[in-house]
């Protein structure tokens, strides 16, 4: 294969190399030329170059170890190539996005690429110590990211909340990692979860266990860590709210799932100890998080805000994996993953695209949308129809997999988690309301302007990827389902 | 690849075509919607009329399927069927859209998009009724939503926000809970086969032989998702709203052919997967239909509003369909799929009479209107033929739909030793008849109302008369050779008793 010819050992690291070249040349590009578009489009050659080689090595079937620390296998893969759909979306619509700032170009494609770097190296890593560093790669280049646009109080405000709110989960999780290091003297996850040096629930364990949780529930939002997300993502430019409700979101599912589900797979010596009450804290994590950001979500004016909201919701039903912890159950839980990208990123698209045309973010300022730019208003119904989970959509088809996962167990049908199923979908149906809300504004309501809107074109080129893959994975899921089922098997082998 | 396996995709995607091509044509374009939307649907009866004709195997079944979803854990194909259950069912659906649209022919505003909701709500029935996949039919059965949803929302009465939403959230609510008992069945298969097969077939394999607390446990979470849809005391309310604010088209379709998906569900799904279910819940069953079938009936004489009553009396008829599939008895059964087409057909008729009455006279109140007859005969008749059709009058079609439902029920509660049920059924025919011939009086006949202004009322126009005359021709055939119908029922209901 011609990665290995050309990385020879370095092969499992190679898309990860190519995002860090990226990084390290982009400001060096801006200062050089001092031209937008020609920083854009190196920094956009470089995610679609990396893209490409990850997803050869995916449908390749590529395994290998470099370092002896980043693995790449069927899972690396499938959750490198979500976040590098991310970054493509994000980059593809920086340029021309009014929000995007004009003084650090140079810094700010460098800092998307290096948080992207960090989630890829999370995604790989199968030690506590890795992982912490990816994250942290990801969470200094986010802070740096929001604050960015200037002249904005509330992007001040906002990049102060995340930084502080921030420092605390990583305080948290440095912490509960020394607890399980010092009880097991490795911070390996698989020598964790096989460790005999825990004979049984103490309050070390505990303590660590908790305060992993909830420092990385910090990350992906989760109640009750999830007050700073409304206003990092109302706060911060329509890109970069995308960026970071679509991709590093995902990275702290993906660290769930690298963690907790490999330390507690049924049969390791952990899941005898305290794998049920593990799953059960997760469920009732699960169950509040898509319950409070669905309710709150319904108070929202802001449709960004709503739009964060409803992304905490969306990582709720996720969570369910967490719970059920099965192989199924983790397919269904990236599946979910990759929709989300698409429709609630195609959602913030056109947000972002309508503040670029003079547009408010007020929900009211939606009124009339669908005369005023038919197209938009469509692509907004299509997207947040999907997130409701209305078929044929990918939304429904992801939430099919997913919630259905809540009735099974390793070998047929479980009551366990009914009630987290019922939960789920009352949530799913209180979704519709708001989503309903916006529909409402755009197709029936009148607006005081009839003038037609224009888009940048880019915008309209990342906004059809995005129609065209929440049409497609709704019609053909195994598009993806089947890629995600390889990955499930690969983590939980 | 045989004409026959083509019939059923074509199905779907004629209706599809009509829907996206209506979709393009915006301004000027648009007074020619109705033309290709009359087409499409057009060609769909004829479709449809040439399978009923043509025939499968005596109507057991006829399946044609290709794989649409197949990992290591889930297979779901993109499977269709029809059978003599279906059949009916579909045949209202072609009929009702082609009226529709024809009845529909003077609507101008925006009405491209009024006939692609048509046509999407076509392909959505088509789906619903045809689906031999378990995620095919959760699918077509959201997709029906959506386009009634718009109906409502852009063309409907002054409240349709309101309406539409609670139409919307009511349904929605009750079809994820019907989902939850679809994953349920997911699980089972897969504990008994290895993999999750969605498809009909196999799970009607599958499913009768779980545990009668699994049977119990689904069909009371799929028939709770029916029975909002169908719909059934206490989950009705959003019924009269929708009615009340939709146009006349949308009251047509949601009560000629979308109430229909709940009992067809009810017959399709619960009955055929889970007959130890059927066994646990049938007094319920019983209890739902009856108390539907009174309070519906109770209401209507209550009503003032014309479309109000009719949408009370859908209730009530549903009731009674419900009523039948309760005594689980050949007869039951088989009239309560009667009764489904029937009403079908008189709903339809009811409907678009009501409707008709809103836009030429102003009001469908009934206290201010008065001696209609006089100036508008053509209209009187048709209102004639629909209230004493659904009243039951022997000859035309609802008294097949409901004297044999009621004797089903009266041999059913005679073995069971309780026959004191039966004044439900008196007192739901007798409060039927006095509703129709009430509103006629007020309506139709007695002296020329003073209280709005008939000078401008005019008698109906040709296209509605072509809809209704259609309708009405179709109510007194089968009302005189009921065995039209009962001919492809009979089959079906032989081999349905057979698994209860």
């Amino acid at each position: 294969m011609f990665v290995e010819e050309i990385f020879g050992d370095y092969a499992a690291f190679a898309p990860i190399i190519i995002m860090l070249i990226s990084a390290l040349i982009l400001p060096a590009v801006h200062f050089a030329g001092k031209r937008h578009t020609v920083t854009w489009a190196v920094a956009l050659v470089f995610a679609v170059v990396s893209m490409a080689v990850n997803a050869y090595m995916l449908v390749d079937g590529f395994t290998g170890t470099t370092l002896g620390v980043y693995e790449y296998d069927a899972y690396t893969g499938v959750m490198l190539l979500l976040f590098q759909i991310v970054l493509f979306l994000a980059i593809l619509v920086s340029n021309a996005s009014t929000e995007t700032t004009r003084l650090h170009v140079g810094a700010y494609y460098a800092l998307l690429t290096g948080a992207t770097t960090g989630m890829m190296f999370v995604a790989g890593s199968s030690d506590l110590l890795t992982i912490f560093v990816g994250v942290e790669l990801t969470s200094i280049s986010s802070y740096a990211l929001v604050t960015m646009k200037r002249n904005d109080s509330r992007a001040a405000e906002a990049g102060v909340k995340y930084v502080i709110v921030g420092g605390l989960s990583t305080a948290l999780t440095i912490y509960g990692i020394s607890m399980i290091y010092g009880l097991t003297g490795t911070t390996d996850i698989a020598a964790i979860a096989a460790s005999t040096a825990i004979d049984g629930m103490n309050w070390i364990l505990a303590i660590g266990l908790v305060c992993m949780v909830a420092g990385y529930g910090f990350k992906i939002a989760a109640v009750p860590f999830h007050m700073w997300a409304p206003d990092v993502y109302e706060g911060a430019s329509s890109p970069v709210s995308l960026f970071l409700a679509t991709g590093s979101k995902k990275m702290g599912l993906s660290v769930f799932f690298q963690i907790f589900l490999v330390l507690f797979v049924a049969g390791s010596s952990l899941s005898a100890i305290c794998g049920e009450e593990v799953q059960y804290l997760f469920a009732i994590i699960a169950a509040f998080t898509m319950t409070v950001g669905n309710v709150v979500a319904i108070a929202q004016n802001n449709i960004k805000r709503m739009l964060a909201y409803s992304s905490i919701a969306q990582a709720g039903y996720i969570l369910i994996v967490m719970a059920v912890m099965t192989d199924y159950a983790l397919a269904s839980g990236m599946f979910h993953m990759f929709t989300h990208v698409f429709m609630k990123g195609g959602a913030f698209l056109i947000v972002g695209a309508l503040i670029c045309a003079g547009l408010g973010e007020k929900i009211s300022d939606y009124k009339g949308l669908a005369k005023r730019s038919p197209f938009l208003a469509a692509a907004m119904l299509l997207f947040l129809f999907s997130l409701a989970g209305i078929p044929p959509l990918a939304g429904f088809t992801s939430k099919f997999f997913l919630f259905s996962s809540a009735l099974g167990g390793v070998d047929g049908l479980t009551s366990q988690w009914v009630w987290l199923a019922f939960i789920a979908i009352l949530n799913s149906a209180i979704s519709l309301y708001y989503y309903a809300r916006v529909v409402k504004a755009m197709y029936i309501e009148k607006g005081e302007s009839t003038e037609k809107i224009k888009i940048p074109a880019v915008f309209t080129v990342a906004i059809v990827i995005c129609v065209v893959f929440v049409i497609v994975l709704g019609v053909y899921p195994q598009l993806i389902f089947d890629y995600c089922e390889t990955a499930a098997a690969a983590l939980l082998l | 690849m045989s004409i026959e396996s083509l019939i059923l995709p074509l199905l779907i995607v004629i209706p599809l075509i009509g829907a996206v091509a209506t979709l393009f044509m915006g301004g000027e374009k648009q007074k020619y919607a109705k033309w290709v939307a009359g087409v499409f649907s057009g060609i769909t009866l004829i479709v449809t009329l040439y399978m009923m004709y043509a025939g499968f195997e005596d109507w057991t079944v006829f399946t044609v399927g290709y794989d649409w979803i197949d990992t290591s854990s889930v297979h779901i194909g993109f499977d269709l069927m029809v059978d003599g259950l279906s059949v009916l069912m579909i045949f209202l659906t072609a009929l009702l859209t082609l009226l529709v649209v024809v009845f529909s022919s003077a609507e101008s505003d925006r009405a491209n998009y009024f006939h692609t909701l048509l046509m999407a709500m076509e392909v959505g029935l088509m789906g619903v009724f045809m689906a031999a996949d378990y995620f095919l039919f959760y699918v077509m059965w959201e997709v029906t939503l959506i386009p009634m949803y718009f109906l409502i929302s852009w063309y409907g009465g002054p409240r349709r926000h309101y309406a539409a939403i609670k139409f919307f959230i009511y349904t929605h609510v009750a079809s994820l809970v019907m989902l939850i008992g679809i994953f349920a069945m997911g699980w089972e298969c897969m504990a008994v086969t290895g993999t999750m097969d969605f498809g009909f077939d196999t799970m009607a394999e599958i499913m009768p032989a779980t545990s009668q607390a699994f049977q119990v446990a689904v069909f009371a979470l799929l028939f709770f998702g029916f029975m909002v849809k169908m719909p059934s005391v206490p989950f009705h309310t959003w019924l009269p709203d929708a009615h009340v604010e939709a146009p006349t088209a949308g009251s047509v379709i949601l009560a000629g052919v979308m109430l229909k998906m709940g009992s067809y569900g009810i017959i399709r799904i619960c009955l055929e997967c889970f007959p130890e279910g059927a066994a646990y819940w049938q007094w319920v069953i019983i209890a739902i239909g009856l108390i539907s079938m009174v309070y519906g009936a109770y209401a209507c004489i209550a009503q003032t509003d014309l479309k109000k009553m009719v949408a009370f009396s859908s209730i009530s008829h549903m009731g009674m369909v419900m009523v039948g599939i309760g005594c689980l008895s050949d007869i039951g059964i088989t009239f309560a799929i009667f009764q489904m087409f029937a009403h079908g057909l008189i709903s339809a008729m009811l409907f678009m009479v009501c409707g008709f009455t809103g836009h030429a006279v102003g009001t469908r109140e009934m206290p201010l209107l008065g001696g209609l007859a006089g100036r508008m005969p053509i209209y009187a008749t048709f209102m004639m033929i629909a209230f004493m059709a659904s009243l039951g009058l022997p000859g035309l079609v609802g008294f097949w739909g409901e004297f044999p439902l009621v004797y089903g029920f009266y041999e059913f509660i005679k073995a069971e030793g309780v026959m004191w049920l039966l004044v439900f059924c008196l007192l739901t025919l007798m409060l039927t008849a006095g509703y129709y011939i009430w509103a006629m009086q007020k309506t139709l006949f007695g002296p020329e109302t003073k209280k709005i202004d008939l000078e401008h009322v005019h008698d109906i126009s040709k296209p509605e008369f072509v809809a209704l005359a259609v309708l009405a021709v179709l109510v007194a055939l089968f009302g005189v050779w009921p065995d039209a119908a009962l001919s492809f029922i009979d089959p079906y209901v032989d081999f349905l008793v057979g698994v209860l």
